[in-house]
């Protein structure tokens, strides 16, 4: 399977070249187009019991489309709202990659992909109660919604909530405030995300939450 | 008459230069600036052509009922700044006399005036497709403009390309598609969530937008709050 990203940062869209035997797992609704000869498969992440709560609370969909071709053949998408699309190669045992609710894009048929429940801090964080984890071998794509920020972690990084997209399971945080309750209140940021460890973790410019709130008042007329 | 596209990315503009007798036709709104000396004349259809069922036609392409006509008044050339309403790319398609273009839901941004634009009705391929109900039908001999949502791709199809519904802007007329489902049963094209696609075949150009204004409207719909009466 080869891939090419196009259109970053603003209008990014991944296309995938497939040769006979291969296939790829998207997101479901997000085909645009492709060569004849695909057949599509449904399949379910973790179970249907899962699948049908990550529905539920998560707001997720209950199915990812499965893409394979017994020719060759191409195929592109791309996520829902504009923004980035960004790709993690994942490198066997060990390699895992931690994503927000609503990041994820599409992977190779060697990642694995289980919904779990991000804890009582995950209610705090934007990412919505149920995180994706991806594990395996192969590339993992995941988009952004604005500009992405991408850093090496060492230490420790604050990080507002509903920025998070992604990161490696090496860092772990916590949700606290701004310091003074009056800094937490009136800062704008509420509360935050302390990271601490090692790894990468992948932030986006902007939230879609965020604009609609900002946009929704205009659009009563 | 030429044109000059710029701003790249998702704000992407045209700006049309004329000379002394040459006309420039694009969707009402479009326009964000012309020189003081550009005369707007809006009609139902260039040149007066089309008239009222003209209008109704382009509705029910998703287009607007009224267009706007550029020309220059004192014999010296002008320029009109043009743009879509939404995010994305913008193109120029030379259109030539031997193959009429088809523009799909809303994306004709304009057109030379020498062009005939008029409408396709779809029937119940449109209803299904999720498109609108007519096409936009473009043909003669000069410079179209499209938008899109997102980025836009342009095809030789000589076979067959399944396309999703909401990522069609325009395809020249030899082509023929009909609506079918993604690939494989109907149960796993209702579970993939792509619904009806098209399944374009023949030989052709095919133009293409990276994303779908459905599924955006989609994400964006329960996040906005309730409507108050």
């Amino acid at each position: 399977m080869e891939h090419q990203i196009i259109g970053n940062p603003d209008r990014g869209n991944v296309s995938f070249t497939l040769a006979a035997g291969e296939s790829v797992v998207v997101e479901a609704g997000s085909m645009s187009f492709m060569t004849a000869g695909m057949e599509v498969k449904p399949r379910l992440i973790g179970g249907l019991l899962t699948a049908v709560k990550r529905k539920l609370l998560g707001g997720e969909s209950l199915f990812l489309s499965e893409y394979s071709t017994a020719t060759a053949g191409a195929i592109a998408i791309a996520p829902a709202f504009p923004g980035t699309v960004l790709c993690k190669e994942l490198r066997g045992a060990g390699d895992a990659l931690l994503l927000a609710a609503g990041s994820f894009l599409a992977c190779g048929p060697g990642v694995s992909l289980a919904t779990e429940y991000g804890g009582g801090r995950s209610w705090f964080s934007g990412t919505g109660p149920f995180i994706l984890r991806a594990t395996g071998s192969g590339p993992v794509f995941f988009n952004t919604y604005g500009a992405v920020v991408e850093r090496d972690v060492k230490g420790s990084l604050t990080v507002d909530t509903g920025h998070l997209v992604a990161w490696e399971p090496t860092l772990d945080y916590r949700i606290r405030g701004m310091g003074s309750i009056k800094k937490t209140l009136f800062s704008g940021e509420g509360l935050v995300m302390a990271f601490t460890g090692s790894g990468r973790i992948f932030l986006q410019t902007r939230q879609l939450g965020g604009f609609v709130r900002w946009l929704s008042p205009f659009c009563h007329g | 008459m030429h044109i000059d596209l710029s701003g790249g990315g998702l704000f992407s503009r045209a700006l049309v230069h004329l000379e002394p007798g040459e006309r420039f036709v694009s969707d009402a709104g479009a326009m964000i600036r012309a020189s003081s000396n550009i005369d707007i004349d809006v009609t139902t259809g260039s040149r007066g052509k089309g008239g009222i069922l003209g209008g109704i036609g382009r509705l029910l392409t998703g287009d607007t009922f009224f267009l706007s006509t550029y020309e220059v008044t004192d014999g010296r050339p002008g320029e009109v700044g043009l743009a879509p309403t939404h995010m994305g790319e913008v193109r120029e398609v030379n259109v030539s006399p031997d193959e009429a273009w088809l523009c799909a839901g809303g994306s004709f941004l304009g057109a030379a005036s020498t062009l005939t634009l008029d409408t396709r009705f779809q029937g119940l391929r449109g209803l299904l497709g999720g498109e609108s109900l007519s096409l936009l039908r473009v043909s003669g001999s000069g410079t179209l403009l499209v938008s899109a949502l997102g980025m836009l791709t342009g095809m030789n199809v000589d076979g067959e390309l399944i396309v999703d519904t909401g990522h069609v802007v325009a395809f020249t007329e030899g082509l023929g598609y009909k609506i079918d489902k993604v690939g494989g049963g109907w149960i796993n094209t209702w579970l993939s969530g792509e619904g009806f696609v098209m399944r374009f075949s023949g030989k052709g150009r095919i133009i293409l937008q990276s994303h779908n204004p459905t599924r955006f409207g989609q994400m964006l719909g329960p996040l906005l709050p309730e409507r108050q009466a």
